[in-house]
C-alpha cells in the first residue's frame, strides 16, 4: 500500500481542522492557491482566506497585521518567494515584531526541479537561522508534518515550516510523538552517522539499509526541529561514532551540516564531518529530483558511496 | 473615546509643548536624531493622540482601541515626546532617548515602549501591516480604525503600493493613511531624488479616497480627520507639512534630516517656541 502524502495536503487538512476546533486562523496567499492546494479550505470556509495577489511583501506584512489584530495568520506560498522576495518583511514584521504568524515554505529545497534556481529554496534555513526567535521545522513525513503543524498553530509566536514539494512516504511509527527540539534517532549504528533534515531523511534511511547489507553499521539521525534544537542530545548521539555525513537539500552553508559542525566543534567531539548538499558557491541544477540529487551527491546511492570512501572501502552497489 | 479630547486651542498649546520636548530630547541624545522629521509631524500625532484616536494609556491592550502605526520610524523622537505627553510613560524617560539599552531606542520597538504598536525603521513596512490590522478588524466586526503615518520620501518603497492594492481590493474604509508630505528626505528634495507628484492622482488611481490638509495647522488636521466617512474606500490624507516646522532655522532645511540642536541653538529654538 502506498502511504505517500503531499505535505501541502497535510497542511490544508490541519488548517481546516484548526478552524473547526475554534482557532481564528486566516491563511494569506499570494496567488498561490494551487501551490498551497488550498481549495478544500476555501470551500469549507468561504471568504476566510486572504489573497493579496502576486505580492509577497504585502502577503507577509498583511499576515503580521492580521496577527496583531488577534488572528492566527498563516502564509502559504512557494518557499523561494517567501524567503527571498519578502526577506525584510519576514525579518522585521514577523521575527523582530514577534508576531503570531506561521510561515509555510512550500515546495522548498529544489522541489521545483527543472523550473531552475529562481524557484529553488536552498537558502531558507540559513537565512532564518540568522534571524532571531523564529522557530524552524522541516518535517520528513506526513505523520511528523501533522504534529508539527498542530503544535505550530497552538504556539504563540513566529514559526517557519519547510515543506517538501513531493509526496512523501511515512517513515515514523504510528506512536511517534513530536517534541520541539527533539533529535530523532531513526536507526542505531556504530560505524558512521548519517544526519538528515526533512525529505533527505528518506535518502539516508535507504543508504543505511544498503550499507547494512555490506556489513557497515550506520546510525541514522533526523533533525526536524532546527530551532529549537536539543544540542546536548545531538552531541550525545554524535559522540561515539567517529564519522558523520550530513545530507540536506539545501546549500551546505548555514543548514543542517553547519548545525552539526557547530555542535561537534563546540562540544570538542572527536568526530569527522562530511557535509553533503548543494555545494559552496553552487546553485542546484535544473533537473527532476532524482537527477538533481544524483548530480549533487545527495541521493541514497551517492551517500552510500561517499560513506564507503570515507570509511576506506570500495564502491557501493 | 479619546483619553484627552482637547480643544483646538489646547491642541495648539500641546503641540508647542511637544516641540519643546523634541528640541531638548534631540539636544541631549548621545546618538543624534531626526529633528526635522520629528517636528514635521507634530500636529498630526498631537491631533491623533489628544483628540482623534479611540485609545489611551490605560487601554494599551484593549482589542477595540484604535491603532496608530508610525511607519516613518526615524521620527521616533517626536513620537516618544507625544506618547510621553499623552501619559503612556513618564516624561522623565525622555532623556534616555538612544542611550544604551534604553526604553526609547532610535526607532520604535513595541516590546520596549508602552504605546508603541509596531517596530518600524525600515521604510515601507507600516502600511502593509496596517492593511492586515484593518482586515482583521473587518473580519472581527470591530469598529476600530487603523491610522498609519508615512513619510513622502518613504512612498518610493514598492511595498506601499502592493499594500495599497490590497487595501482598495478589500474595501478597507477603516484604514487612514496619512502622508507627512514635507517634500524632503535624507539626501535632499524629494522632487529631485524621486518625484512622487502628483501624489493625489496616484492614490486615487489605486482606489483611495483622498483628502488634503495643512499638516502643521492642527485645526486643519482635525477638521479633515473628523470629516472622514466610511464609504468602502481606504482614506488617504495628504498632509502638507514643513520639515522642521515651528523653528525658523530648522524649517525647510535639508541638513536637519539627521542634525540635532546644540549649544545656543537649543536656547534659540526654545525662545522661539515660548512665543507661541
Amino acid at each position: 500500500m502506498d502511504n505517500r502524502e503531499h505535505l501541502a495536503d497535510v497542511m490544508v487538512e490541519r488548517l481546516i481542522s484548526a478552524v473547526n476546533r475554534g482557532v481564528d486562523l486566516v491563511p494569506v496567499v499570494a496567488d498561490s492557491t494551487s501551490t498551497a492546494k488550498i481549495a478544500p479550505f476555501e470551500k469549507a470556509f468561504p471568504g476566510r482566506m486572504i489573497n493579496v495577489g502576486i505580492a509577497e511583501q504585502a502577503m507577509v506584512g498583511t499576515a503580521a497585521g492580521l496577527a496583531l489584530g488577534g488572528k492566527v495568520a498563516v502564509t502559504c506560498n512557494a518557499a523561494p518567494f517567501l524567503i527571498s522576495r519578502s526577506n525584510e518583511q519576514v525579518k522585521v514584521d514577523i521575527c523582530y515584531n514577534s508576531t503570531n504568524v506561521k510561515l509555510f515554505g512550500l515546495n522548498a529545497g529544489a522541489s521545483y526541479g527543472p523550473l531552475a534556481s529562481t524557484h529553488h529554496s536552498i537558502d531558507d534555513i540559513s537565512v532564518l537561522r540568522g534571524f532571531g526567535n523564529i522557530e524552524i521545522y522541516a518535517p520528513a513525513s506526513p505523520n511528523q508534518c501533522r504534529q508539527i503543524i498542530d503544535y505550530a498553530i497552538e504556539k504563540v509566536g513566529p514559526v517557519y515550516i519547510r515543506l517538501d514539494g513531493k509526496a512523501l512516504p511515512e517513515i515514523y511509527p504510528d506512536d511517534y510523538i513530536f517534541v520541539p527540539g527533539q533529535i530523532d534517532l531513526l536507526r542505531q549504528g556504530h560505524d558512521i552517522t548519517l544526519v538528515a533534515m526533512g525529505s533527505t531523511a528518506h535518502e539516508v534511511v535507504s543508504a543505511a539499509q544498503s550499507l547494512d547489507q555490506e556489513g557497515i553499521s550506520a546510525q541514522v539521525i533526523n533533525i526536524p526541529s532546527i530551532r529549537p534544537c536539543d544540542r546536548a542530545q545531538l552531541a550525545q548521539l554524535l559522540a561515539d561514532v567517529p564519522l558523520v555525513i550530513s545530507v540536506e537539500e539545501h546549500n551546505i552553508n548555514g543548514g543542517i551540516g553547519s548545525l552539526v559542525a557547530e555542535v561537534i566543534a563546540e562540544q570538542g567531539l572527536a568526530v569527522r564531518l562530511q557535509r553533503l548538499g548543494i555545494g559552496d558557491g553552487e546553485y542546484a541544477i535544473a533537473a527532476d529530483r532524482n537527477d538533481m540529487r544524483a548530480h549533487h551527491g545527495i541521493d541514497a546511492a551517492h551517500i552510500c558511496q561517499r560513506a564507503k570512501e570515507l570509511l576506506g572501502g570500495g564502491a557501493c552497489v | 473615546m479619546n483619553a484627552h479630547q482637547l480643544s483646538i486651542e489646547q491642541l495648539k498649546e500641546k503641540a508647542r509643548e511637544i516641540r519643546k520636548d523634541i528640541v531638548i530630547l534631540n539636544s541631549q541624545s548621545p546618538a543624534g536624531g531626526h529633528t526635522g522629521a520629528d517636528l514635521s509631524q507634530v500636529e498630526i500625532v498631537t491631533a491623533l493622540y489628544f483628540r482623534i484616536l479611540n485609545c489611551g494609556p490605560d487601554r494599551i491592550t484593549d482589542p477595540q482601541r484604535d491603532i496608530y502605526i508610525q511607519s516613518k520610524g526615524h521620527a521616533a523622537g517626536g513620537y516618544y515626546c507625544c506618547l510621553a505627553e499623552a501619559g503612556y510613560f513618564p516624561k522623565s524617560l525622555l532623556p534616555t532617548y538612544q542611550c544604551a539599552d534604553s526604553k526609547l531606542p532610535g526607532h520604535p520597538v513595541r516590546h520596549k515602549t508602552p504605546g508603541v504598536e509596531l517596530n518600524t525603521g525600515a521604510l515601507g513596512h507600516g502600511l502593509p501591516v496596517a492593511v492586515g490590522l484593518a482586515i482583521a478588524a473587518k473580519k472581527s466586526g470591530s469598529d476600530r480604525k487603523i491610522y498609519v503615518v508615512t513619510g513622502d520620501g518613504e512612498l518610493t518603497e514598492g511595498s506601499n503600493w502592493e499594500a495599497a492594492l490590497v487595501a482598495a481590493h478589500y474595501h478597507l474604509d477603516n484604514l487612514i493613511i496619512i502622508n507627512d508630505q514635507n517634500r524632503l528626505q535624507l539626501a535632499g528634495y524629494t522632487k529631485d531624488i524621486m518625484n512622487t507628484d502628483p501624489l493625489d492622482e496616484k492614490w486615487r488611481a489605486f482606489g483611495m479616497e483622498v483628502s488634503e490638509c495643512e499638516g502643521n495647522d492642527v485645526s486643519s488636521v482635525v477638521s479633515v480627520l473628523e470629516s472622514l466617512k466610511a464609504n468602502g474606500k481606504p482614506h488617504v490624507v495628504i498632509a502638507h507639512t514643513i520639515k522642521g516646522a515651528g523653528i525658523s532655522f530648522i524649517a525647510g532645511r535639508p541638513e536637519w534630516h539627521h542634525r540635532v540642536p546644540k549649544g545656543d541653538e537649543v536656547d534659540r529654538a526654545l525662545e522661539e517656541l515660548s512665543h507661541g
